[in-house]
């Protein structure tokens, strides 16, 4: 208290020398903040921008043999075929990567393995330069789960091609 | 401690030293602080829409085919799902939640006179239909007396024989009528633009073997036809009422022998006053017929004949009204009014729109070849306009005419700031009356107007309407602005820009026709040297969907799709 009743005192004593000055420190303070201001609100912003779209991939059309790398090592996408659509199980990289169950149908035309319901090596089409599997010795039940199979994938995975055999690829 | 103190009492010398130094002049500048942030702060509005819906506008598929770039759609029609196929016609009884039939033209007549579709707080209210003639003088026709007209109108043509009925008429009441009554008789309507030369006409009429006109005298070139076209069996003449005492049936000796000619009028009136009230029944009625339009080019080639199925007209339709946010959809408080020509797939679709929203359409002859929308909209005031971009193209040259003092050109460039940077529409406030002073003169009551729609034609080579002057637009007129892109095969538009998007680009490449409505999707395929790349998607445009006549077509331009997934010419 005695230390504000000093200052004030001491105040009072400076007397009145009230500058008119435009150019004090005072107001080149305040003239800054205003401006200062007056810019961020007032500065012109281009329009609200998203980085762009991931591009899109292009469809492409395999043969078993250029479909065999995308099993999914060395980091790369999963596909792999039902009825000669190619899906992209990239996603599904835990059940159909490496060491997962499935992962005998990665990069591979898995149509008939998924109709019987088994992950068995004898159930892919061995000679990649041959025909595709053309399923005509499965009963009805095994047609009925490929569908299912099917409606699942095409739900949750993306199309990303189509399955040929070697020597219809140039053809398409 | 002595240290600590030294430094308190030093640092209070200097802040009562600092303002100690107040005067006058710094009382100014914090007053006028004070009075910026406040003014900032209170004239601050949310943005209309959110600036990130504007970002990206489309939806890019996530396959593509070699050669062509990804589909892209309308974020309201996502990838999977079918497009908008129609108006959701719920017929009465039916259950609510029960999808609606896609309708055809007949169902939008009798959602005009019945106003049944609405579940809201509009049901029941109709709109009211005018014809404006010279300057000022409106006529309110009653609904009851069109629902006649088109009764009697299609009666009498199928009672003759009539199948194709070509329409040669200017923007009217009757051009209208005779489309609906072409729908409810079982007719095919064939829209032909209005005021073309005789060997247009006759062309146009041999290549769609039209069997009937509906025209008025003095535009159709009658005695030429009949020579050159036999095929003619049927004229009616549209009298305006101050010729109609003159005998239009009599035909000239050696012209007309095998046409049968009558006058709208007499068909209307010599029918006893009970019959045509009744529209035909909804139960057991045929399926909708065709309607045939010409697509003009500026560049001398023929007019390109297109058949577009009824299911084509309703999808586009449907996505033109859909393209309106539903806080601003189109309704019975609305007044329509078509300035450009209803031969254009795009403005007679937007007009079937407003009727089918019940709200009142003026029709006004002189409004297309006025090209002048201060002339177009004399004597009503519209809320929503169609209007083509020569047009708004004049408009907004005279307009920025006038802004030439310092004052208004200050005032228009706070306008703009509030669309380009806040992205709302500029209210009404003190500033703005001077402003309003300024603004064209478009209708007879200034500030109705809220909606324009325009239209750049693909391959017309009419001059483009840049962000600038669109932005421009907006503030002179205080409405929004729609831009299309139309083309001859598609029913109503390729694509239209977002009802919000006041974005302007200082670049050249800031013109854009938005995405897609929900009615198409686009696609670029490569063309000359444009090649569609993992880095940009461009080359010729092409447009598939339910609106598109033959499930899909070609521009024949080259477009180019921007980083906010909207079309762009390159």
């Amino acid at each position: 208290m005695e230390y504000v009743e000093k200052r004030v005192a001491q105040e009072a004593a400076k007397g009145v020398e009230a500058s008119n000055a435009l150019l004090t420190p005072l107001n080149l303070l305040l003239l800054g903040l205003f401006l200062y201001t007056a810019y961020s609100f007032l500065k012109p912003q281009p329009p609200a921008a998203l980085p762009k779209d991931e591009p899109a991939v292009v469809f492409t059309t395999f043969t078993p043999r250029t479909l065999l790398p995308f099993n999914g090592e060395d980091n790369k996408p999963v596909y792999l075929a039902v009825r000669g659509r190619v899906f992209d199980v990239t996603r599904g990289r835990n059940f159909y990567g490496p060491g997962g169950p499935y992962e005998n149908f990665a990069g591979r035309d898995a149509s008939r393995g998924l109709a019987c319901g088994s992950f068995d090596e004898s159930m892919l089409t061995k000679d990649l330069d041959g025909p595709l599997d053309t399923l005509s010795d499965l009963g009805k039940d095994e047609l009925e789960a490929l569908q299912g199979w099917e409606e699942r994938f095409n739900e949750k995975y993306l199309v990303v091609g189509k399955l040929v055999p070697v020597g219809e690829a140039t053809k398409a | 401690m002595a240290f600590f103190d030294n430094l308190m009492l030093r640092m209070d010398e200097s802040v009562t030293g600092l303002f100690g130094q107040w005067n006058l002049y710094t009382s100014l500048i914090f007053t006028t602080f004070v009075g910026f942030l406040t003014y900032q702060v209170v004239t601050r509005r949310d943005p209309d829409t959110h600036p990130l819906l504007l970002a990206r506008q489309a939806q890019p598929s996530q396959v593509r085919h070699e050669g062509e770039s990804a589909v892209y759609r309308s974020q309201a029609a996502p990838h999977g799902m079918p497009l908008q196929t129609g108006l959701n016609v719920k017929d009465a009884g039916a259950s609510k939640w029960a999808r609606g039939r896609d309708g055809d033209l007949r169902d939008i007549w009798r959602q005009v006179v019945g106003s049944v579709q609405d579940d809201g707080l509009t049901k029941g209210a109709t709109g009211r239909i005018l014809t404006v003639m010279g300057t000022d003088h409106v006529t309110e026709h009653r609904l009851d007396d069109i629902t006649r007209q088109i009764n009697l109108i299609g009666q009498h043509i199928l009672d003759q024989g009539g199948n194709r009925v070509a329409i040669y008429l200017p923007n009217s009441v009757e051009l209208i009528a005779t489309l609906f009554a072409c729908a409810f008789y079982n007719m095919t309507a064939v829209i032909l633009p209005f005021d073309q030369s005789d060997e247009a006409v006759i062309s146009m009429l041999r290549r769609s073997a039209a069997d009937t006109v509906v025209t008025i005298p003095g535009s159709f070139p009658f005695d030429t036809v009949v020579k050159s076209y036999p095929s003619l069996r049927q004229l009616v003449w549209v009298v305006d009422e101050g010729s109609s005492h003159m005998d239009w049936n009599e035909v000239p000796q050696g012209t007309g022998g095998r046409v049968n000619v009558s006058t709208w009028q007499d068909i209307v009136s010599d029918s006893p006053v009970d019959a045509g009230k009744e529209l035909p029944a909804l139960k057991d009625q045929k399926d909708p017929r065709d309607v045939t339009v010409f697509w003009q080019s500026n560049n001398g080639l023929p007019e390109e004949m297109v058949r577009f199925t009824a299911a084509n007209f309703m999808s586009g339709i449907s996505a033109l009204l859909f393209s309106v946010p539903a806080s601003q959809r189109i309704g019975p408080s609305d007044l329509f009014l078509p300035a450009d020509s209803l031969a254009n797939t795009h403005t007679l679709l937007l007009t079937l729109g407003a009727l089918y929203s019940n709200s009142s359409v003026a029709f006004n002859s002189v409004a297309v070849q006025a090209d002048d929308l201060a002339v177009a909209t004399r004597g009503i005031a519209p809320t929503i306009l169609v209007a083509t971009p020569s047009a708004l193209l004049k408009t907004h040259q005279e307009t920025s005419n006038a802004f030439t003092s310092f004052f208004a050109q200050k005032l228009h460039w706070l306008q703009t700031r509030h669309l380009t940077q806040n992205g709302v529409m500029p209210v009404a406030g003190l500033l703005s009356s001077y402003y309003d002073r300024l603004r064209p003169a478009l209708g007879s009551k200034p500030g109705k107007l809220r909606l324009i729609f325009t239209a750049e034609r693909v391959g017309s080579g009419n001059p483009q309407l840049s962000s600038i002057v669109l932005s421009d637009l907006r503030a002179y007129t205080g409405a929004r602005i729609m831009y299309a892109l139309t083309a001859p095969k598609v029913a109503g538009a390729v694509t239209q820009t977002n009802f919000y998007d006041y974005r302007v680009f200082e670049d050249a490449s800031g013109s854009h026709f938005g995405p897609p409505l929900t009615s198409t999707e686009i696609i670029l395929k490569d063309w000359k040297n444009y090649k569609t790349t993992n880095e940009s998607s461009q080359g010729q445009i092409f447009v598939r969907g339910p609106s598109v006549a033959g499930g899909e077509a070609g521009l024949g331009v080259a477009g180019r799709i921007r980083d906010d997934n909207t079309l762009a010419y390159i």
